[in-house]
């Protein structure tokens, strides 16, 4: 006679090894492991992604006849590559043999140490990247066209055969830029990374309260 | 996870958890991962505990969301980097065994179930009152009737000579 499913299920689990559960050990070992690697294959990418779009925008400056935007970006993008390599390196150099805590602590404090990097350098990135862009229109050819059939024979006042008005729109924007560079940085910065430095603070947060 | 909660929290409820993530799982490893997951969530969310429903019932509704989460997650996982990826329903062959064989043969069937069937029949066969099941799983407790029939049906044919 077959057995139905309900006593199979029953009599199964009366043999006492079926129930043995699995010792807690290392509870955070994968997690902490997990974390930091996914966070270096996002960073890898990132570094990689700026590299080609610093190509692809010095390749399209140039057919756009915009090359000195196109030149600008390129140094930028592959500047802030070079600093976060060498911040990247550093993230290598944790010891893996030490206890999870220990671990993610260390990561977190590189974490912070490379945001800090980061933060000061916004405060001009971004700046240079306003400038860049006016400065690739403004040296353009065709922009100049446009804005001479636009403006026609009206001569404003110049400083260095830029327009003052222009000037001092320029420089409010980078001074603003300036200002508010850091605060960019941790807006970009929470899209892209946010979760996982969100699960990372929850991870020593458990921790600490294992340890208190 | 204090060791004090685990204790007295976690540890008299382990069976309902072990159940739950053999089912889920294919290999010893996945499975303590899984378990490791499940308590690690019990502990963080004890806080959310209400007392609405019982202990018991809390913890299989937290156990059967982590495993679906975590599932889902791995089949992510395996279709973005693993070109080999088994499709669903495919039979995997499991590495861990219990000792009793009728047991291991109904563990492979509930396994070729879909992942709500899963946790309908496991609810069922720990002898959960349709409207617990219905209330765990979120649907309505005549069609968990109808849908117990069904997946009952199923196990059946599957297991059909293989179990004496």
């Amino acid at each position: 006679m077959e057995k139905s499913i309900e006593s199979i299920w029953k009599e199964g689990f009366l043999d006492s090894n079926a129930m043995v559960a699995p010792k807690l050990n290392n509870l955070y070992n994968q997690k902490s492991i997990h974390i930091i690697d996914k966070f270096k294959r996002m960073f890898k990418i990132n570094l990689i992604a700026l590299v080609v779009f610093s190509f692809i925008i010095l390749i399209v400056s140039f057919f756009s006849k915009i090359p000195v935007m196109g030149i600008l970006m390129f140094i930028l993008f592959n500047v802030i590559v070079i600093v976060n390599k060498r911040l990247f390196k550093g993230l290598n150099t944790i010891d893996k043999n030490v206890s999870s805590y220990e671990y993610l602590k260390s990561f977190d404090t590189w974490m912070k140490d490379q945001i800090a990097v980061n933060y000061k350098m916004s405060k001009y990135i971004y700046p240079y990247i306003f400038i860049a862009l006016v400065s690739g229109f403004w040296f353009s050819n065709p922009f100049r066209e446009t804005l001479n059939r636009l403006f026609g024979n009206y001569q404003p006042y110049m400083v260095f055969d830029v327009p003052v008005f222009w000037a001092i729109g320029m420089l409010l924007m980078v001074i603003l830029l300036a200002i508010f560079g850091g605060r960019i940085y941790k807006w970009d910065l929470n899209i892209v990374y946010g979760h996982i430095l969100k699960k990372l603070d929850e991870l020593i947060a458990d921790m600490e309260d294992l340890r208190a | 996870m204090s060791n004090d909660f685990y204790i007295s929290s976690i540890l008299p409820y382990s069976g309902i958890i072990i159940k739950i993530c053999r089912a889920y799982t294919d290999s010893q490893e996945d499975f303590e991962d899984y378990y490791q997951e499940v308590c690690l969530q019990i502990w963080r969310s004890r806080d959310k505990f209400r007392g609405d429903a019982k202990w018991s019932t809390w913890i299989y509704r937290l156990t059967l969301n982590i495993c679906l989460t975590l599932i889902k997650k791995k089949k992510r996982h395996r279709e973005h980097y693993d070109s080999d990826y088994k499709i669903q329903n495919e039979i995997v062959e499991d590495e861990h065994t219990f000792s009793d064989e009728s047991l291991n043969l109904l563990y492979d069937a509930i396994k070729q179930l879909s992942e709500i069937d899963r946790a309908v029949i496991l609810l069922y066969l720990e002898e959960k009152p349709n409207k617990e099941i219905a209330d765990i799983i979120g649907v309505t407790p005549n069609n968990i009737g109808v849908r117990i029939n069904r997946i009952k049906e199923r196990l059946k044919k599957i297991l059909d000579g293989k179990i004496n």
